[in-house]
């Protein structure tokens, strides 16, 4: 009887190319989702910082259902159930419906990471800066949002490391990314051993620049004051 | 408003809420060159009466006129605070630097934001100040690198450089370890001497016999004695004053 292996080496170095060959996708998405989230994520706190009557309640209503339900029916819910009511929905490639769902859902975190920023300011600096006849918009901009952006880099960084893991659920609408890979190499070698440690592996390590990155603009931040 | 009138208060109301009268019928005029001290019992007033002056807290009713510009609490615009302020500045108790801006930027900042100066000329300007409040060789030091006495020297600094026609001292040294009171009120020592306006509320009796121009005493919302040191602090005429008195300087 031939002796069945533990752990491949050999075969978990052929497949890792494979899978990284497919990180782009993976990339692409989290780059995209992560711009659109951002300045998403911006609109709702500045909204919420000056409590902006009526679309303040909808964005409150909008972050409660988007914290409030699992990505997964997000996905769906709109890429099957929008879609049989919304042509531009059914025209949607599954990258860019992927993109659409994940900017929504990681908008409304990333918008109670910056709020929380904003906040941090303390009132005694926003006194002094109208005391010297300041206006709101020169405030927010000189000295608020300076302050803010060091506070908000941590969370912000935890919100994005979140959104790159969650690419991962691509694959369901027929995304070719990493998962896709991984799908198509089990169903040929049903070595789901080598390769999901090969799919483990890539995600670490696209993490693990990030948090390279995240380290080396804390430090850029923390050098100023 | 007259030529050397800086200030002008007339029948001003503070109330929080519909209980809490804060401010009850203030009436009051600041000359150029006087330095006013406002003393009183905690909760009576005082602060809000400064800051009343500046719109960071807004009157419930009356009219406030600092160097020309008039705002009547019952009508006024955004536009009309902002233009107020331009006339007045204010050194806080917690001090309240920008944080992220050195010392000479946080003198620098409403030169350049609010009076439109080139930044070389609000460079020129804040540096002369820095120097005024012996801080020249901390001018570059962010907020969080200095002592609680050089950050409000830097503040009067800031308050100083936008040339103000008053300036409002909201308990400067209450927040301060003892040993760095000296620093700060020897800073404004020297501006009184120069002929700043000044308003200041304060808790240092000694300090405002000193400098003081002119002592009001303010009890429950309202001023109820007016008048020079000598007449208010060594010669308390009022019972509530007496009282008061005879209690901080135990």
């Amino acid at each position: 009887m031939e002796e069945v292996q533990f752990f491949k080496v050999e075969y978990f170095l052929e497949v890792l190319p494979k899978i990284i060959s497919k990180v782009n996708v993976t990339l692409e998405l989290t780059i995209a989702a992560t711009l659109f989230s951002l300045i998403l994520g911006i609109f709702i706190a500045v909204v919420a910082y000056y409590k902006i009557p009526v679309i303040y309640q909808i964005t409150r209503a909008y972050i409660s259902v988007m914290r409030g339900t699992p990505i997964v029916s997000q996905l769906y819910f709109f890429y099957y159930g929008i879609a049989l009511y919304s042509a531009v929905v059914r025209n949607m490639t599954p990258l860019v419906a992927v993109c659409v769902v994940m900017s929504l859902n990681e908008g409304a975190f990333m918008s109670e990471s910056i709020r929380a920023a904003l906040m941090s300011v303390d009132e005694g600096q926003k006194e002094a800066a109208y005391s010297l006849g300041m206006t709101n918009f020169q405030l927010v901009r000189r000295i608020i949002i300076p302050q803010a952006i060091r506070i908000a880099l941590p969370p912000l960084f935890n919100d994005i490391i979140n959104l790159t893991k969650m690419t991962s659920l691509a694959f369901m609408l027929g995304v070719p990314d990493i998962m896709g890979a991984a799908k198509i190499e089990g169903a040929r070698t049903f070595r789901y051993f080598e390769i999901y440690a090969a799919v483990m592996f890539s995600y670490w390590l696209i993490i693990f620049v990030l948090g390279l990155i995240h380290k080396y603009l804390e430090k850029k931040c923390a050098e100023a004051y | 408003m007259e030529e050397n009138v800086m200030v002008k208060v007339e029948h001003l109301y503070k109330n929080f809420g519909n209980e809490t009268q804060v401010l009850k019928d203030v009436n009051l005029t600041v000359n150029k060159n006087e330095v006013i001290a406002i003393l009183g019992p905690s909760g009576t007033g005082k602060s809000t009466l400064l800051r009343c002056l500046n719109y960071l807290t807004v009157p419930t009713k009356g009219i406030i006129n600092i160097g020309g510009k008039k705002v009547d609490a019952a009508k006024h615009s955004k536009k009309d605070v902002v233009d107020l302020r331009k006339h007045s500045s204010m050194v806080f108790q917690g001090y309240n630097l920008f944080k992220n801006k050195t010392a000479l930027e946080n003198v620098m900042e409403a030169l350049i934001t609010v009076q439109n100066k080139p930044k070389e000329e609000a460079r020129k300007i804040a540096m002369n100040y820095v120097a005024k409040v012996g801080m020249e060789d901390r001018k570059d030091y962010y907020p969080s690198k200095l002592s609680g006495g050089q950050q409000q020297r830097i503040a009067i600094a800031r308050a100083m450089a936008v040339n103000p026609n008053v300036i409002l001292f909201d308990e400067p040294t209450s927040a301060l370890d003892p040993e760095l009171v000296g620093e700060v009120l020897s800073t404004i020592k020297d501006l009184a001497k120069e002929g700043t306006t000044m308003i200041l509320v304060t808790h240092e009796i000694g300090f405002a016999r000193e400098v003081a121009t002119r002592v009001l005493f303010m009890d429950d919302g309202k001023i109820v004695a007016d008048g020079t040191p000598e007449e208010i602090i060594d010669n308390p005429e009022d019972e509530r004053l007496q009282q008061f008195l005879n209690v901080i300087t135990k």
